[in-house]
């Protein structure tokens, strides 16, 4: 197989202008009414009698990046894009001291050429992912990679804490009740307009009422404030979800567990752009695991070295 | 089709890392050393130094010896030795300083690392390369450590002197070929006086060169001068110390050396004043101190007066003229017996009639006789600063120069004991200088008599910058610059200190093959005079404990940090355990030997050698 790397550097290539998200299609809200009527909303302070915070929290997370736009010549002489990335998952356990358990790294080629090979440099291997389409689809491609890259990692330390917080949206494979997806931003309102107003009403360690969400799968909802200035009626605001493969009584239960646990993971301003929704502990995996992707520039050297010796 | 290549990785980092040399190497036993760590390649590795990260589980500290192996290209394999010079633990993963609070709540997850600073020593054999990043570092013990520092070399020739310690107790050896002349000689050593303890330090490197069978048949005739400078502390070294532990006793047993008093030493302080006797004038010691004194005919005939100007030699000054004049006319006085002269009809039996003499002659009405003792065209302003100088030194050394004693030859200063210390400390400068100079010539010209360098002549002299300062000269300067330059083929060694390196004659120290540092005053460590000190050990020696020194040898790039243990003779009155042997020479008459205990020591001179 002969190929050659874009020599613009991948970040003006278009590749990475592409959905940072699997978009959530289809979710729709199935019954607000679930801990409380609707025409009760309020916000919800968690009690003090309520279970102690999970003295073992894990949090998984996944990053990934594009390492070059290569274009593939085929028996025919046809020219096909792909792209190389490298995408990486990992745990953190909090339980007394921080600590990176586990980091799973992958290297992928993908590309619509359906008889393609993998490309192998000098240290580094990118297999092969065959894309129905191109464009945006091997984007999304490698997202979709990545995020299959964090259900192995969950699936692999499920059972080891009560609670494991996963960035983003519960998806596919996410079968373990004690999964908690945690999300950051909010490209849609959910529920009828009481919603937003308890939302906006929260203050800081208080959780709106639970919803349930269904389609891809049925899933207990709720709105939770972390610390920080309210600038607005959304600022600090997160959505956490889980299965709804447990009794209301027991995620209300989880619930109030986490909006008294989470607050204290939450990160202040001068230390992370996207404060305090992106917590500690996944801003210190993420950095670990971007580290552990390798210096970029060295992998474009390797791919280069490796085009030119094909 | 799909085959992901999946890498699970906690530690180590997930490239397939380049070593090509993953042998962790075994001590001379044959038995595998723990790697301790690797070459880390975030900072440069070069021939000279390069940083080890450590491992899990293991630790380097300061002054840890460590090796590792590389294999370059079409060669054999280079062993690679070297000392931890700075050790430094950090955050990874931590960008803001207050991360570590969040670190320490079991927040924010970061890895603690640990890196070594490590400065090369040997490379056997001597193919200059950079260690790899990655490459496998352990630490050198036993025979591989006596490699890194060059001891194999140094015991294979016999010429391994114990110079102290390390931390944990173990030898550390100075090459004596740097030491006896071979290859250098001289030691000098810096420190703030009190918590430096270079005095103690000198004593004990000669302890070492007298004990430790380096000298071999030698030791019995080499000879050490030693000037007390300061209060009685080398009075007692015949002494054993009573206050020595038995740990301190091991620590010389792990240098070979068998801790105990200098066997034959003979103690000389001056005469106390108005004592009809002559006794010495010392305190603490009531036995076995001779008093020195010269007498008026020693003091004309051997031209002593110069050494009463220090800065006789200065060309600025014009009454060195006037000196010379005059120590041309003493020279022509007579002997009138037990040390008094008689200068043209005049006899003189004290330093006062000698300068009253001299005065007169300066100042004769008869400008003829007058020229005859100052010299020709001399202005009257000159003769008076000569004699107001000359008057001013009565005082201070009417008791060093004298004639009203009976038996005057016994009170000199002499070299027939393995160490004689000659006391200057309730001296005057100006008396200080006279004396250090007269012996340091006394001893000079007996070496050069005696035309060979073996048995060694050591000479100890503390506060070098009073005696060759760096600005100026003088007779006393000239000797020890004569010392400095020439001692080495003649076979006398100085072992010299001072506060303050820069404060010395450059010529001196950079003549010193063995330099050494006790604690530091900050600003003084930031000097050129102490380049030899890596930036880390400049530091270091701003915070030494007393008890500790950093050593440099040429043989070893790096300065070594020693201890040394507990002195195994006495400093002082309390100390003082084991009464002293007899003197070398017993027949003696003295005066001041009065009570002098006997002891049961003339058995075997060997006594207390290490056995071979």
């Amino acid at each position: 197989m002969r190929f050659t790397v874009e020599t613009w550097a991948p970040e003006y290539s278009g590749a990475v202008g592409a959905p940072d998200a699997v978009p959530e299609a289809g979710t729709t809200v199935v019954d607000p009414n679930v801990e409380l009527p609707v025409a009760e909303w309020r916000p919800i302070a968690p009690l003090a009698t309520s279970p102690v915070p999970a003295p073992r929290v894990l949090f998984i997370d996944g990053v990934r990046r594009v390492e070059a736009t290569v274009w593939i010549s085929d028996d025919g002489g046809a020219v096909h894009r792909g792209l190389c990335a490298s995408y990486a998952a990992g745990v953190v356990v909090c339980d007394g001291i921080a600590q990176i358990v586990e980091c799973r790294l992958e290297r992928g080629l993908f590309c619509s050429l359906a008889n393609g090979e993998p490309i192998r440099t000098r240290r580094l291997d990118f297999g092969l992912h065959v894309v129905a389409g191109g464009g945006d689809a091997l984007m999304l491609a490698i997202q979709k990679r990545m995020a299959r890259l964090e259900v192995e990692v969950a699936a692999a330390h499920r059972g080891e804490a009560s609670t494991i917080v996963v960035d983003g949206p519960l998806r596919d494979g996410h079968d373990d009740p004690d999964l908690v997806g945690y999300i950051k931003t909010h490209a849609v309102a959910y529920g009828p307009a009481i919603v937003s107003d308890v939302v906006a009403a929260l203050e800081v360690g208080q959780r709106t009422p639970l919803m349930l969400l269904g389609v891809p799968n049925d899933r207990f909802s709720w709105y939770l404030r972390l610390p920080g200035p309210k600038a607005h009626g959304w600022s600090g605001i997160v959505r956490l979800e889980v299965l709804a493969s447990r009794s209301v009584q027991e995620v209300v239960a989880k619930a109030d567990a986490l909006a008294r646990e989470l607050p204290r993971f939450a990160s202040a301003a001068h230390k992370d752009p996207r404060a305090p929704q992106n917590l500690y502990p996944i801003a210190g995996l993420e950095r670990e695991l971007r580290r552990r992707l390798g210096d970029a520039a060295f992998v474009l050297r390797e791919l280069r070295e490796a085009a030119t010796l094909t | 089709m799909i085959s992901p290549l999946v890498v699970a990785v906690t530690r180590t980092w997930y490239f397939p890392v380049m070593v090509r040399d993953e042998d962790g190497g075994a001590d001379a036993d044959g038995v595998p050393a723990v790697p301790v760590g690797r070459v880390i390649g975030t900072e440069d590795a070069t021939p000279l130094e390069f940083w080890v990260a450590v491992s899990d589980g293991q630790f380097l500290q300061l002054d840890d010896v460590v090796a590792l192996e590389r294999t370059p290209p079409g060669r054999g394999p280079v062993r690679i030795y070297g000392v931890v010079s700075q050790v430094r633990a950090r955050h990874e993963g931590a960008r803001f300083d207050s991360d570590v609070f969040l670190i320490a709540d079991g927040v924010l997850p970061a890895e603690i690392s640990e890196a070594a600073f490590v400065q090369a020593t040997r490379f056997e054999p001597e193919v200059f390369v950079p260690p790899l990043p990655g490459q496998l570092v352990r630490k050198a013990t036993g025979a591989e450590r006596d490699q890194a520092l060059f001891f194999d070399e140094m015991r294979k020739s016999y010429k391994a002197l114990p110079a102290g310690l390390t931390r944990d107790d173990e030898p550390l050896y100075l090459n004596l070929e740097f030491l006896d002349g071979t290859r250098g000689a001289h030691v000098n050593i810096s420190g703030i006086s009190g918590v430096a303890t270079k005095t103690t330090y000198a004593m004990f490197l000669l302890y070492s060169l007298f004990n430790s069978g380096v000298l071999g048949a030698d030791a019995l005739n080499t000879k050490a001068l030693v000037f007390n400078v300061k209060g009685e502390d080398l009075l007692f070294l015949d002494h054993a110390n009573n206050q020595l532990t038995d740990e301190q006793r091991e620590r010389y047993e792990r240098l070979d050396l068998v801790p105990g008093a200098f066997r034959s030493v003979e103690v000389f302080a001056p005469p106390r004043r108005g004592d009809r006797n002559g006794a010495p004038d010392v305190a603490a010691r009531a036995t076995g101190v001779m008093s020195f004194f010269w007498t008026l005919e020693q003091f004309c005939k051997e031209r002593l007066l110069p050494f009463l100007f220090a800065d006789a030699e200065d060309e600025r000054q014009q009454y060195t003229m006037v000196v010379h004049n005059v120590t041309a006319r003493l020279m022509e006085a007579q002997p009138l017996g037990e040390g008094g002269v008689v200068i043209e009809g005049a006899p003189v039996r004290t330093f006062q009639e000698l300068v009253d003499v001299v005065t007169a002659k300066l100042s004769d009405e008869d400008p003829q006789e007058a020229a005859r003792w100052a010299g020709r065209a001399i202005g009257a302003g000159t003769i008076n600063a000569f004699i107001r100088r000359l008057q001013g030194a009565v005082d201070h050394v009417e008791h060093l120069i004298r004639a009203d004693l009976p038996n005057p030859l016994d009170h000199q200063v002499r070299f027939d004991a393995q160490v004689s210390v000659v006391d200057l400390h309730n001296l005057n400068d100006r008396a200080k200088r006279f004396v250090v100079g007269v012996v340091l010539r006394k001893a000079f010209e007996r070496k050069e008599r005696s035309g060979q360098a073996k048995p060694l002549q050591f000479v100890v002299l503390d506060e070098l910058n009073k005696y060759a300062p760096r600005e100026g000269t003088s007779p006393i300067k000239e000797i020890l610059l004569d010392v400095a330059e020439r001692g080495r083929s003649l076979g006398i060694i100085l072992i010299g200190a001072q506060q303050t390196a820069s404060e010395v004659e450059r010529r001196i120290v950079a003549n010193s093959a063995v330099r050494v540092v006790g604690r530091l005053d900050a600003a003084e460590a930031s000097r050129g005079e102490y380049g030899f000190l890596p930036q880390v050990q400049r530091q270091r020696a701003t915070i030494i404990k007393p008890g500790t020194m950093i050593v440099s040898q040429p043989e070893l790039p790096i300065p070594l940090v020693v201890q040394f243990p507990f002195p195994a003779w006495a400093t002082r009155a309390s100390e003082a355990g084991v009464a002293p042997s007899p003197p070398a020479r017993a027949d003696r008459r003295d005066t001041t030997e009065v009570g002098r205990t006997a002891s049961d020591g003339m058995g075997d001179p060997f006594a207390g050698f290490p056995s071979p």
